[in-house]
């Protein structure tokens, strides 16, 4: 029928689609260690528009108008990845990254298989036999596998390189890993990577471990309000242009009626 | 139907139990050896919406598209950051300068730990006991309860050194040892102390077995100070700093579902 309708209904779905990945920022707007999500929007590739039948002009040679697109879809996903600001809360297991780097958590899905995620929520605990765990119960891993700690020290300490020290003596070091492409991340979700095959990750080195604070969502909600009045009102335009084209095709389907 | 609705729902319910934590916090400015609670979040599962991307110039992108769903309350932790210390005229009130707690013998007969040391000397059936104001006995450093044998001992003459052992004063009015010190006791990770109501905590997994500071000698000793009280260490500015926080996002995020309320609308408007 009319193309424009379709074009007007992806246009329609793109502003849902970027209004869901908008929404998540706002929900996650004081999520420890979250990292604001965007989209960008493509154009369908163009295609050749041509005018056939024409008795103006030389009916069997096609006539070529030019390049059209009809519509609209998420080009990609992203995640900025830039620094949170830092809550200060005190606590002997609440570790915040600044700069680059993750930290690296040992997680066992419930079929049992262990991989390694990665995240920067850095808000641990320890069980029973001393492991540093997230709230969750997963492990977090430093240099050597688990973090063993002691649970009678007097005193634990991370300093600004991730090394743990326990009355003094030096038990274990943060494994903090950064990679070269962050695209290769995929979210797993509570707060979470996956790194995908073809990740190039190496320990990371522009960073600085800060003991007693949470690093908080880097998500602005200001300028997701502003996002969200935009995605709504492009909404609108679509919507309208696809009640326009159903007039048109409403006065077409008519004409008969206003001609007899 | 909408994502988004969902997802907004997510966070408003997220940011209710924010301000429900809040207002504890609030509740609890003047309460005795209080300590400050604060709400962490997680993001929850993502979906993949369109599994070829490419970026502005064109080249495939590893990863689909992926939407975010929401988010949840992960925990709940305590702030153990020393509270104010308030002067008050009983001298069984106890300020602790410090990471360790006080002991206490719960009715059921476990100990608890807290850090209000607000006693009482109080005569029980074996002599005078010191105990918390509910009734419970306070525990001294072999986790027994504190009994003063001797019933002529006049209680508020009573002192108590920086290291909780008790004096009392003889004939010349020198104070002499009862040979009875209260117990103080550290956790590894005090913010994994489960809460019990009536400011008492119970060890858990996560917090580590209770360290009594008279054996342990790696632990840096707690100060005790008689005739104080530490106050809440909750700080009313940075709570209203909150709830402005988490009133204006839950504010947002009903605003995502009205503004998805709003799309759905003009979609079925599509129909005429």
């Amino acid at each position: 029928m009319l193309r424009g309708l379709y074009t007007a209904y992806t246009g329609m779905l793109n502003e849902q689609y970027r209004m869901d990945i908008m929404s998540n920022n706002l929900a996650n707007a004081d999520t420890t260690g979250f990292k604001k999500e965007g989209s960008t929007s493509q154009a369908y590739s163009e295609v050749m528009a041509v005018k056939i039948k024409d008795v103006t002009e030389n009916p069997n040679t096609p006539k070529r108008l030019g390049k059209m697109s009809l519509g609209v879809k998420i080009g990609e996903t992203y995640t900025d990845f830039s620094q949170g600001s830092l809550r200060d809360t005190g606590n002997t297991y609440d570790i915040a990254i600044g700069g680059d780097g993750f930290f690296n958590i040992e997680f066992t899905s419930k079929s049992g298989e262990t991989s390694t995620k990665y995240t920067r929520a850095g808000s641990f605990t320890l069980t029973k036999d001393g492991y540093l765990v997230t709230k969750d119960g997963d492990y977090v891993l430093g240099e050597n596998g688990r973090i063993q700690l002691s649970t009678t020290a007097g005193s634990t300490v991370f300093n600004e390189s991730g090394d743990i020290f326990q009355d003094g003596d030096l038990v274990a070091s943060l494994k903090i890993t950064e990679f070269e492409d962050t695209n290769y991340l995929t979210h797993y979700g509570e707060t979470m990577w996956d790194a995908k095959e073809g990740a190039v990750s190496q320990d990371a080195e522009n960073f600085k471990i800060r003991q007693g604070y949470l690093e908080m969502s880097n998500a602005s909600v200001v300028k997701e309000m502003v996002n969200m009045i935009t995605i709504s009102r492009q909404y609108e335009a679509n919507q309208k242009m696809l009640t326009t084209f159903d007039e048109s095709l409403e006065k077409s389907m008519t004409l008969n009626r206003v001609s007899g | 139907m909408v994502r988004s609705l969902w997802t907004g729902a997510t966070g408003m319910i997220a940011q209710q139990l924010n301000v429900d934590n809040i207002s504890n916090n609030l509740a609890n400015v003047n309460t005795t050896g209080y300590k400050a609670e604060v709400m962490e979040f997680k993001s929850l599962l993502y979906q993949t919406i369109q599994t070829r991307t490419t970026t502005a110039n064109g080249a495939n992108k590893p990863i689909g598209a992926e939407v975010g769903l929401g988010v949840r309350n992960s925990s709940i932790t305590s702030i153990f950051t020393d509270g104010n210390l308030l002067e008050t005229p009983g001298e069984a009130n106890f300020a602790l300068n410090g990471r360790g707690f006080f002991g206490i013998r719960g009715a059921d007969g476990n100990t608890y730990y807290t850090r209000n040391g607000n006693f009482v000397f109080a005569v029980g059936s074996e002599g005078i006991t010191l105990e918390t104001t509910d009734g419970l006995p306070v525990l001294d450093s072999e986790g027994e309860p504190i009994v003063l044998e001797d019933d002529d001992i006049v209680t508020s003459k009573i002192t108590v050194g920086k290291d909780g052992t008790l004096y009392y004063p003889d004939d010349r009015n020198i104070p002499q040892s009862l040979d009875i010190t209260i117990g103080l006791w550290q956790f590894n990770n005090p913010a994994g102390l489960s809460k019990e109501g009536d400011s008492l905590y119970a060890v858990t997994d996560a917090s580590g077995e209770e360290m009594n500071e008279a054996e342990n000698e790696n632990l840096t000793k707690t100060k005790l100070i008689q005739g104080y009280l530490e106050g809440s260490n909750v700080q009313i500015a940075d709570e209203m700093v909150n709830l402005i926080v988490a009133q204006r996002a839950y504010e947002m995020n009903s605003k995502v579902i009205t503004t998805s309320d709003e799309m759905l609308q003009q979609a079925n408007q599509l129909k005429r």
